[in-house]
């Protein structure tokens, strides 16, 4: 009888086999179908782009830089002829990129984020290091919580503070207004518009060459640059930050 | 819808065939000769289709109990992804080792993909769809099928690879044990045939269901069960694949080949499966007969292709049995089992209680 039972299990075997056979399968047929990502997850880094100017949120401040455990991250910038930094050149190495998402969490005007985007294979390992024109045109569309705004409306109050700074607070807004009148133009215009008055676009372009010769001799020069300008720079950018705690103080 | 079903039938184009070359003038031997061979090409494209398709439905079949997808690339749902594996395979290099035997490294698929093969040419297709009904077919099938052992042990013994030698040495202790438990519940339902011929064991099936011989109880059955356990150690399937087990010998006795060859083996083996449910259906399940709506051969396919789903799901269901375990059940469970078997039906036929 024991060969009966036997038989029994056999048969039992054969039918979960036999159910497993009837039902459909888990498989995700990657190209054409995707998981859904989970919204927190870390993808690539992205350059987040003002909502209504189209313009750079970064502000030249290198805390992301400073954060970035693997260096990944290189912020070239200049002084225009009010000593306000204007970023010249944004550069990512996506090699060494670790998603760790430090950058992310240092950055206090939205200007970069982990997006949900995980696609970014290339023929050559060149190609993975993205200048800031690149990151802008990936985070295009990447929705993001901007946490400028309260910012924006900061300058707006008069805030009794030591004269060397009043100038350039009160340059920041006039500017706004001029950019969002300007941009009262272009909505009537049609859409493209704003892509291409993006002035600042052109001269960078004329930088990136210099930048791009730069870059096979990166690392000693990611070396050297804070060897030289560290002195200067990062008393700027901590006079900076210093300015931003007092607002945010003051506020 | 009976002249349907007799328009699809496709025995006519067999003696069409013979009277187109009986019309060219050709004397008797050549005649013959020739229009055996046309059926025997024929024959021959037929099932290299099926091998091709066998090995799809096979990959299709274990992925879906896996809960995977399987091919899915070469049209709808990876149909033709085999032929493209075939041609690849055909364009491989054939790598030759140098310390093999010479003539038996050469001639081992050719062998094992001819005997498996020639089954089907006493394989009754359909009604009237056979090449040769030869007066001894059931023997000459069982004789065929063990050809495949000889060709196993040549590739073993030519590769000059200890893995391959022993996976020929385990195929050949392992059919030479399951023939006789095959051969026996093979006896069984010819007991109440009376005749070798494929042809006669399919008539003697003919009309109403209960007359195929697996829904003779209690012996028909028990001698199925055998036969397809036997059957399934003989195409050297999954519970018992020890001549190619892939954790204790690479890959079994085709280590070494590659390209062609190695395709040679591949298709023989599914072709040896396939025969081992066709066998089935002929002996146990009435052969192409059926019910008046469909034309006879589809009815064999369909349940040809019903015995070999039964047969992948053996294959991934059950896992690998030891050579001992496997020896022990052949000649300690197996064959004594089918020998009562018989020795039953012997009673039951003696004492006239079936026809």
């Amino acid at each position: 009888m024991g060969v009966i039972k036997d038989l029994k299990n056999l048969i039992a075997g054969l039918g979960i086999t036999g159910k497993h056979l009837g039902t459909h399968a888990i498989t995700v047929q990657y190209p054409e179908q995707r998981d859904k990502i989970p919204e927190r997850s870390r993808g690539i880094v992205v350059l987040l782009s003002d909502k209504e100017t189209g313009e750079l949120n970064c502000t030249a401040c290198q805390l992301c830089m400073r954060a970035c455990p693997t260096g990944a991250i290189v912020v070239e910038f200049e002084r225009d002829e009010n000593k306000r930094k204007v970023l010249t050149n944004f550069t990512l190495d996506n090699t060494i990129c670790c998603f760790c998402g430090l950058c992310e969490e240092s950055c206090n005007f939205s200007a970069l984020k982990l997006a949900q985007k995980y696609e970014f294979s290339t023929i050559g390992k060149e190609e993975l290091v993205w200048d800031m024109h690149k990151l802008q045109e990936v985070g295009r569309d990447v929705p993001y919580e901007d946490k400028r705004k309260k910012k924006k409306a900061a300058p707006k109050k008069p805030t009794p503070k030591p004269t060397e700074k009043k100038p350039e607070e009160e340059k920041k807004p006039q500017q706004t207004k001029e950019e969002v009148e300007a941009q009262a133009e272009k909505k009537a215009k049609p859409v493209d518009k704003p892509v291409d008055k993006m002035e600042p676009k052109p001269e960078p372009e004329k930088e990136k060459p210099a930048t791009e010769d730069n870059q096979p001799g990166e690392k000693p020069k990611a070396g050297e640059e804070p060897t030289e300008q560290t002195g200067g720079k990062t008393e700027q950018a901590g006079d900076d930050s210093k300015d931003d705690t007092k607002k945010e103080g003051s506020d | 819808m009976n002249g349907f079903s007799e328009f699809l039938e496709l025995h006519p184009l067999f003696s069409w065939l013979y009277e187109l070359l009986k019309s060219t003038g050709l004397q008797d031997p050549w005649l013959r000769v020739t229009h055996y061979s046309i059926l025997g090409s024929m024959m021959f494209g037929v099932l290299s289709l099926i091998a091709l398709f066998l090995v799809w439905w096979e990959r299709k079949i274990a992925a879906h109990i896996q809960q995977r997808f399987g091919p899915m690339r070469h049209g709808w749902h990876g149909w033709y992804q085999t032929i493209m594996d075939a041609i690849k395979l055909l364009q491989k290099e054939d790598v030759k080792i140098a310390l093999r035997d010479k003539p038996v490294f050469f001639w081992a698929p050719i062998v094992c993909f001819v005997a498996a093969f020639c089954v089907y040419v006493v394989m009754p297709f359909g009604e009237g769809l056979i090449v040769a009904d030869l007066n001894i077919g059931i023997l000459y099938v069982l004789a065929i099928t063990t050809w495949t052992v000889i060709s196993l042990l040549m590739a073993g013994w030519g590769s000059n690879n200890k893995y391959a030698l022993l996976g020929g040495m385990r195929s050949a202790a392992q059919i030479v044990s399951y023939e006789v438990p095959m051969a026996v519940s093979i006896l069984t339902p010819i007991l109440f045939v009376g005749s070798l011929s494929m042809n006669d064991i399919v008539l003697s099936q003919t009309g109403p269901i209960y007359n195929w011989f697996v829904f003779r109880l209690p012996f028909g059955p028990i001698a199925f069960l055998t036969f397809i356990i036997a059957g399934t150690a003989e195409a050297n399937r999954t519970p018992f694949d020890i001549p190619e087990a892939e954790q204790e010998l690479v890959s079994g006795y085709n280590v070494e080949y590659s390209g062609m060859k190695f395709a040679m083996f591949f298709l023989a083996e599914f072709v040896n499966m396939f025969t081992i449910a066709a066998v089935a259906v002929t002996v146990f399940f009435g052969g192409w007969n059926g019910f008046q709506f469909l034309p006879s051969w589809l009815w064999f396919l369909g349940k040809t292709l019903l015995i070999v789903l039964l047969l992948m799901l053996f294959r991934w269901t059950y896992p690998r049995l030891r050579v001992d375990q496997l020896m022990m059940f052949a000649w300690k469970f197996l064959v004594p089992v089918t020998f009562v078997n018989l020795i039953i039906a012997g009673l039951f036929k003696h004492l006239g209680w079936y026809w």
